[in-house]
């Protein structure tokens, strides 16, 4: 709902009246629980042969890292893969429905998946939702008619652009875009520039944070490189290690033999498999 | 017309995590050096740990600007001492004076987590753990901050102390030797920049014993 | 934190976007400006969509908003025109806009210029403000930007210019309002219709005119501050 001062029976849609709800609630201090945010570094750009995806990989719920090494970027179709910023359960359900309504098209009609449909797709329920699905994506692949880079936010607008990011990281990360990114790159540079600008997220947001996750897709072949770059380890490990020694104190042992309870009859087959 | 508020909010939090162990004869400060806010980091080399006298040093998490200010006024009121008195302030003294000094802002708080740590007349190493507003308790060992949810089960657990309500009071530090403090203390922090993402960038520990005090640092993580 | 609140909130293109009707067609024009709050979300944006091979229309409000919007009138266009066996007219892509825009006027948040050219009547602009009113104008100007521009078109606009004149007008239109109105910027974008067919024109924002006060294009902040002498403020 864009204006709240029309107040006009809505004719269809959905009902976001219980948002409206929540928000009345938090404001009067009934804070509702901390959802998985993956407070997050997303990007993607595209390079001579192909297109190339990049992710942090750190999940954070509020100031608490809850995940050091999720998956960001999601599997659409052999040819499409999609990064997901925003609340980790919205990324997860809207990209696998997608997939999903992908792989029985692809079923119906024996062709390899296009990324505009995968986009069209991912745009129109978050259009539908109004924002309250809160996914912001960064979806590429390579399709019969070439390489495609789409950014995706959460009211459902899309952009197509030859380099992209996304996520709190986002600014950080197209700083090095901005800079560095040039048309034709090789694989190679192409790679080194997406680490250098996820790394830009990783190093510089608090929202992001731990390795570097990679996908390059290219005319009929993908890399799905996990952990291409593990720039974050333990500070210090202890010398000798720790013990838990004070362990919970047995006060007292009874045992009750369940046999003198439960009568049991032999009879019937076994269930068969 | 309904009231308006002001939007706006004097106070900042700007992260970080502080942690002080009291042994028979040391006591061990240690805070991370990040500074951020939201999630910006503003600098990764900033001190937390401000020393007030030979044998007295606070760590301060919370709000830059106010632990500033605390510290200057700290230190301002530790010369008028020394000048009065002819001598340094001891370290029980200085928890009182940082317990009043914060109390006297009780309706417009310093937004500091303060631990101060140091040695007592007799040489033992001494800690004490405050509030915002000045409630403050003499205990074995403590945490403050950002990361002190999680640092602070995991001292319990090392280094459960006597409940202060015993009889006879018991004595409140750890049975833990020098090097085994600072090596507790390097593994508390690197856990909490695994999960805090407030804590991070670099680890400042100080010593003081009866040699005097002595500082040393390692990396955490950056991320 | 402001910036943090600004990305969060939804993608609006305050836009600077142009219809002007000349002899044989019309010239659409628009910046490339899409931001959310503070942070400019995508600097090199294309506001004039297609709807049908000789109707395009000019974007501005909510990107979602209008991005959906002009995704249904393309389908209803391409629909209407198997159905007919001919082109649309420019008439009717502007009729779908408003019925959707008026209709729909409580959750959409979107103004729109449609421009073509058809068999019928020529080159015509029709403006499709917020509420969902139709009107065709000889020439239409919308977004945060056109508040600039007012003036200079009452005074500019003339009856009958030639294509060249009325392109000449909507890039310099533009760049005025990327002078002035900071939710607009880039580079400019026009499309010409008329019956030969449909031309794209671009023109990059370090090679607009430059207006009072405004600096010279920089390749980078540090030659700003390198230079010998002190930047006047």
């Amino acid at each position: 709902m864009s204006t709240s001062d029309v107040e006009l029976p809505p004719k269809g849609g959905f009902s976001f009246d219980l948002c409206r709800r929540n928000e009345m609630l938090s404001k009067k201090g009934a804070n509702p629980p901390s959802f998985r945010k993956t407070g997050t570094t997303i990007v993607g750009l595209i390079f001579q042969d192909g297109v190339i995806l990049g992710a942090d990989t750190r999940a954070t719920a509020g100031s608490i890292v809850c995940d050091k090494n999720c998956e960001k970027i999601h599997y659409m179709a052999p040819n499409i893969y999609c990064c997901g910023a925003g609340t980790a359960a919205d990324t997860e359900a809207v990209t696998d429905m997608v997939n999903s309504q992908l792989q029985l098209h692809r079923y119906h009609t024996g062709r390899e998946s296009r990324v505009v449909t995968a986009l069209t797709l991912l745009k129109s329920h978050l259009f539908k939702y109004q924002g309250h699905v809160q996914a912001a994506l960064v979806l590429g692949g390579v399709d019969v008619t070439g390489p495609h880079l789409h950014t995706i936010y959460p009211h459902g607008s899309t952009d197509t652009l030859p380099f992209a990011t996304m996520g709190s990281g986002s600014l950080a990360a197209m700083a090095v875009f901005e800079s560095k990114y040039r048309e034709g790159l090789t694989k190679e540079e192409g790679i080194n520039l997406v680490c250098e600008a996820i790394c830009a997220g990783i190093f510089n947001d608090l929202g992001s944070g731990s390795n570097v996750d990679l996908c390059v897709i290219t005319k009929g072949h993908k890399e799905y490189l996990r952990n291409y770059q593990v720039p974050n380890h333990r500070a210090h490990i202890s010398s000798k290690g720790f013990t838990f020694p004070k362990k919970t104190e047995v006060l007292l042992t009874k045992i009750t033999p369940l046999d003198e309870k439960v009568e049991v009859i032999e009879a019937g087959d076994a269930m068969e498999e | 017309m309904a009231k308006q508020h002001a939007n706006w909010s004097p106070y900042d939090n700007n992260g970080g995590s502080c942690v002080a162990i009291a042994g028979a004869d040391y006591c061990v400060i240690a805070a991370d050096t990040r500074m951020s806010t939201g999630y910006n980091i503003l600098t990764r080399d900033y001190s937390k740990i401000c020393k007030l006298a030979d044998k007295c040093v606070m760590a301060s998490s919370g709000f830059q600007a106010d632990v500033k200010a605390l510290q200057k006024h700290l230190g301002a009121r530790h010369l008028i001492y020394q000048h009065q008195h002819n001598k340094q302030m001891s370290c029980p003294a200085m928890a009182q004076l940082l317990s009043n000094t914060l109390y006297y802002k009780r309706f417009f708080p310093y937004y500091s987590f303060n631990v101060l740590g140091g040695l007592d007349n007799e040489g033992k190493g001494c800690v004490f753990t405050y509030d915002a507003v000045g409630s403050y308790e003499k205990v074995g060992y403590s945490s403050q901050g950002s990361g002190s949810t999680l640092i602070m089960p995991f001292l319990d657990n090392q280094l459960k102390s006597p409940s202060p309500l015993l009889l006879p009071a018991q004595d409140a530090v750890t049975p833990l030797a020098e090097d085994e403090a600072v090596d507790l203390v390097k593994t508390v922090f690197a856990s909490a920049s695994e999960r805090d993402i407030y804590t991070g960038d670099k680890l400042e520990i100080v010593v003081i014993n009866a040699d005097g005090l002595r500082r040393e640092y390692i990396d955490l993580r950056k991320d | 934190m402001d910036l943090d609140m600004s990305i969060n909130a939804p993608h609006s293109m305050g836009t600077t976007i142009i219809g002007v009707t000349y002899n044989g067609g019309v010239v659409l024009g628009a910046d490339s400006r899409t931001s959310t709050g503070m942070y400019v979300a995508n600097r090199a944006s294309d506001k004039i969509t297609q709807l049908t091979d000789n109707v395009y229309v000019c974007r501005s409000g909510s990107a979602a908003d209008s991005q959906i919007v002009s995704d249904y009138v393309r389908h209803f266009l391409h629909q209407h025109t198997i159905q007919l066996g001919q082109p649309a007219t420019v008439k009717v892509a502007a009729n779908l806009i408003r019925l959707i825009s008026y209709n729909n006027k409580n959750m959409l948040e979107t103004g729109l210029i449609v421009g073509g050219w058809d068999k019928y009547e020529g080159g015509k602009i029709y403006g499709i403000p917020l509420g969902g009113t139709l009107i065709e104008q000889p020439f239409a100007i919308g977004g945060s930007g056109s508040s600039y521009l007012y003036g200079f078109f009452d005074q500019e606009w003339k009856e009958g210019m030639t294509m060249e004149e009325a392109e000449k007008l909507v890039v310099k239109a533009v760049s005025l309002a990327i002078a002035r109105d900071g939710a607009s910027g880039g580079v400019v974008r026009t499309v010409i219709i008329n019956s030969e067919g449909v031309k794209r024109n671009f023109y990059p924002g370090d090679k607009l005119p430059l207006w009072h006060e405004e600096l010279e294009p920089q390749n980078s902040l540090l030659d700003i501050l390198n230079a010998p002498e002190p930047m006047n403020t």
